[in-house]
């Protein structure tokens, strides 16, 4: 080979500049504290929209009926949040509750706009749920002025343009409205765009909370419809019945692709899927909120325990270990709450992982259909315990709740 | 009081390495990470039935010289056993325009010089003594991990060395006459690294081409929250702690400015000696500010941060060989010239997608397919002002660009398919990672501050007492191989300081 047309043309002493070049440069450094984190442009605006809690603070309250309140929130100024994340209509927040002296968290859906939160504006609606203690509590004993630690917006039921139809059929179920309460305002305010056509299932027309006010938005904005559907009375210009696949068939484009999205009780997700299937829809056209909480695992047919015993239940959290009691039919997760161990959750329903906790002994069930884990979860041993069930005594590793 | 001999910040690679290292010896170690999972990079998510790779493209396996660290034997030291796949083809390379080109590269060290030559006829024996180089700078590199750097003794038996290692991968290509061509097909990969090849280290280089001529690339069969929680259960086993949630929020250092411990969940934590794979600008952000000594600082305000990515993951309902996708990994590209690629890197430059079915046939439900785009960007790339209320907007934007566009290349139809989406960007990175712009790399391998020369005065990182780096921004640059080799190296090094007992 050539001699100049290798490395033998470097000179060996150009090593050197290796040193020199790198001690000059940080010569050229500026003898000062390094820049603050929050100067850079994507670490403000990932603090902005994934703050780690939001102090809230209940500024009105409406009622819908007995059993039915709207939480209006303003940023809590005082606890150190200055203003509320923006987020994506159809996401949920997660409320943190002091009930007799222990600390228990439920998602709710968030009900007003994106747009609300430049406002000062972020609201939640609570149904009264039998044997609810978190929605009893609330509705019991918030006034205005109360103050509240949330979590910042998650979830993902929300409208991706490059993912959805142009037009959403939506479907809801009684309190599973107030996702949709957020879509609507949020297209007639421009940050979607989609046509939302809203089938709403409600027993009778006193149920179908926020039924005038998105029957007003449509008024002035076409890309949204709103059918209520009543299975308990018959009145002009609703629909009479369930939400049925002739149903859906008689809302949707008749030429063009459509999605569906879900929102409301298992019982309303039970009837609708079988439905939905019979319209030979893509998969990726049909999207649930959360499923939920997680009940009667003896129900499915792979499960193999005794519904009827209770287990030993170890828990190490942040150095300390406890051990309490846990029925085969109780969420690891709900066993720990109900003894006031404070442990982590968001979705309580197996999908965000937030509870993500290492099982250290035993045996556990995990129902398929709530099964949200990674493949290496299972194979190393890690459950999510707002959905998994004790099969035996069990030792669990729960990381803390971060500070602040 | 909660004391330990060694506390890690941080259960990224780096981080779990260091501490199975420590805890393997006996020494009391505590790891401490502020999510509710390990890995940092290393990691997945699910989203519907898909579960995603967050960040890998495939690991570098193998080292190039018996006496260089590798994950394959980092692994087996701690007992880590994670099976592997290996990829049949390195990557195909699409290149638009006038000067364009569509190749494919084989692995392996006779099928790399094959592809190379097939592609580009005569230049084979020029390509096969560039990649040749990696034998004097493995045994350079050998030499200095022992001894240190002793220039005379450099000069002397390593002169080859000595000649590059100032010098960049453009430079020493050029030196060896290897055509336009064969050298932009040869630099397909500086975007694994950061810079250009006009400006990336042709030692750093090498060494990364070389050991991915020699053995083909590889990945974990479940993703790499795999790999991370493989480390985990190492590191329990030798008795170490790992605690989540525990976001290190204060360094404490004694009176002498030694570091002593840390706070998290706002608990006190001590021990004998620090380990932060966390970067140095978040620890000094974090310290008092007198006990920094000048010279760290000096260093870190000289520094620019490294890579950051757009990322979109896509769950396509349509089987990979219904699209029309054959590869594994394929970058696209504007332009030839990789300092092109890089100055349009927001503006289709170059750009990477993955589909791991083709390595990993069952890594989604049958009829389906992932596809993985990486879109390189850059501090200040981002837009200075974007509120909150157009993010979104802003997010999709880019990403409809880009899936266009792979579309068009590649004359396939992904669009229809998208049953997931998912859109990162470095606000994500920032978010999860919590590095300043949202930075992978760590610091910017740029030409004063690349890996050799960090290597070469590793002293001026390391100033204050019991405080140590590993991890994507210490002396071996970024990468998952890069990151775990530090996180051995410098548990190496407190090892030695506790056995000393110093």
């Amino acid at each position: 080979m050539d001699k100049k047309r290798n490395v033998e043309q470097f000179s060996r002493a150009d090593f050197v500049k290796i040193l020199t070049n790198r001690l000059k440069a940080v010569a050229g450094g500026k003898n000062a504290p390094v820049s603050d984190l929050y100067s850079h442009t994507p670490n403000k605006l990932a603090a902005a929209l994934h703050p780690a809690v939001q102090h809230l603070k209940v500024k009105e309250i409406i009622e819908h009926n007995p059993d039915m309140k709207s939480f209006l929130f303003a940023p809590d100024t005082a606890a150190g949040t200055k203003s509320l994340a923006w987020f994506s209509a159809g996401q949920y927040i997660v409320i943190a509750l002091p009930v007799n002296g222990k600390l228990i968290s439920r998602p709710y859906s968030i009900a007003s706009s994106p747009r609300d939160t430049l406002n000062g504006t972020l609201r939640i609606t609570v149904k009264r749920v039998d044997g609810g203690i978190a929605s009893g509590y609330m509705l019991d004993n918030w006034t205005v002025g109360t103050t509240v630690i949330a979590s910042a917006p998650l979830g993902d039921f929300t409208y991706e343009p490059l993912r959805d139809a142009k037009t959403v059929i939506g479907i809801a179920g009684g309190s599973g409205i107030t996702p949709f309460r957020a879509f609507a305002k949020a297209i007639t305010e421009g940050d979607e765009d989609f046509s939302l056509i809203l089938l709403y299932g409600s027993r009778t027309m006193a149920d179908a909370v926020f039924s005038d006010e998105i029957t007003e938005m449509a008024k002035t904005c076409p890309k949204i419809k709103l059918v209520n559907v009543l299975s308990e009375e018959k009145v002009k210009g609703c629909e009479n019945g369930f939400i049925t696949a002739k149903l859906i068939r008689k809302y949707a484009p008749k030429d063009e692709a459509y999605s569906i999205f879900l929102c409301g009780p298992q019982a309303m997700y039970d009837f609708a899927d079988k439905e939905i299937e019979t319209l030979g829809i893509r998969r990726k056209f049909v999207r649930h909120e959360l499923f939920g909480e997680y009940f009667h695992p003896e129900r499915n047919a792979d499960y193999s325990g005794d519904i009827t015993k209770t287990y030993r239940l170890t828990v190490r959290i942040a150095g300390n270990e406890r051990t309490i009691d846990c029925p085969a039919d109780t969420s690891l997760l709900r066993a720990m709450e109900a003894a006031g161990i404070n442990a982590p959750s968001d979705c309580r329903s197996g999908r965000c992982g937030w509870c993500h906790s290492q099982l250290i002994s035993g045996e556990v069930y995990v129902p398929q259909s709530v099964d949200g884990r990674r493949i290496a979860d299972k194979i190393y041993g890690y459950v999510h315990p707002c959905c998994t069930f004790p099969l035996s005594d069990v030792t669990l590793d729960v990381p803390p709740i971060p500070y602040g | 009081m909660k004391t330990y001999d060694v506390i890690v910040v941080g259960a990224g690679n780096g981080g779990l390495v260091a501490a199975t290292s420590t805890a393997k010896e006996g020494f009391r170690t505590l790891l401490l990470e502020k999510h509710n999972l390990p890995g940092g990079c290393a990691t997945s998510f699910v989203r519907g039935r898909f579960e995603f790779e967050a960040a890998l493209h495939e690991l570098c396996n193998r080292a190039t010289s018996p006496k260089q660290e590798s994950i394959d034997k980092i692994f087996k030291r701690l007992g880590v056993d994670v099976p592997l796949v290996y990829e049949t083809a390195l990557f195909r390379a699409i290149v638009k325009g006038e000067n364009g080109y569509d190749v494919v590269m084989r692995p392996g060290y006779d099928g790399f010089l094959d592809s190379i030559e097939a592609a580009v006829p005569g230049c084979r024996d020029k390509v096969k003594a560039f990649i040749d180089l990696i034998g004097v700078l493995d045994g350079a590199q050998d030499y200095i991990d022992e001894k240190g750097i002793n220039p005379l003794a450099l000069y002397n038996q390593y002169g080859d060395f000595m000649r590059i290692a100032a010098h960049s991968t453009k430079d020493v290509m050029e030196a060896f006459g290897i055509p336009e061509k064969a050298q932009s097909i040869l630099g397909t990969y500086w975007g694994y690294l950061g810079p250009p090849i006009d400006d990336l280290n042709a030692l750093h280089y090498i060494s990364l081409l070389a050991a991915f001529a020699n053995t083909p690339p590889a990945m974990p069969y479940h993703r790499s929250h795999e790999l991370s929680l493989a480390l985990v259960k190492a590191l329990q086993g030798y008795g170490g702690e790992i605690q989540y949630n525990s976001e290190v929020t204060q360094f404490l250092y004694d009176e002498k400015g030694a570091a002593i411990g840390v706070i998290a969940n706002g608990d006190a934590y001590y021990a004998k000696k620090i380990i932060s794979n966390i970067i140095p600008h978040n620890v000094f952000n974090r310290s008092d500010e007198k006990v920094i000594p000048t010279a760290a600082k000096k260093l870190a305000n000289a520094r620019k941060f490294g890579m950051t990515f757009v990322t979109l993951y896509l769950g396509l309902d349509c089987s990979m060989e219904d699209l029309g996708i054959n590869d594994y990994s394929v970058f696209i590209s504007s332009d030839p010239d990789s300092r092109v690629q890089f100055n349009q890197r927001n503006n289709f430059g170059m750009y990477v997608v993955n589909c791991l079915n083709k390595a990993l046939p069952d890594s989604s439900p049958e009829g389906t397919c992932t596809l993985f785009f990486t879109i390189p960007y850059m501090p200040g790339d981002f837009p200075e002002n974007l509120a909150p209320q157009d993010y979104k907007k802003f997010k999709n934007e880019i990403a409809e660009k880009y899936i266009r566009d792979y579309e068009q290349t590649m004359g396939v139809c992904v669009m229809d398919h998208i049953e997931e989406i998912v859109i990162a960007t470095p606000v994500t990175f920032a978010r999860y990672l919590g590095t300043p712009e949202g930075a992978i790399y760590g610091y910017a391998s740029e030409t004063w501050d690349n890996v050799v020369s960090r290597s070469a005065l590793k002293d001026l990182e390391n100033k204050i007492p019991n405080l140590f780096f590993c991890g994507g921004h210490a002396a071996r640059g970024d990468g998952y191989p890069s990151a775990y080799i530090t996180g051995a190296m410098t548990a190496n090094d407190v090892i030695k300081e506790l056995r000393r007992g110093k």
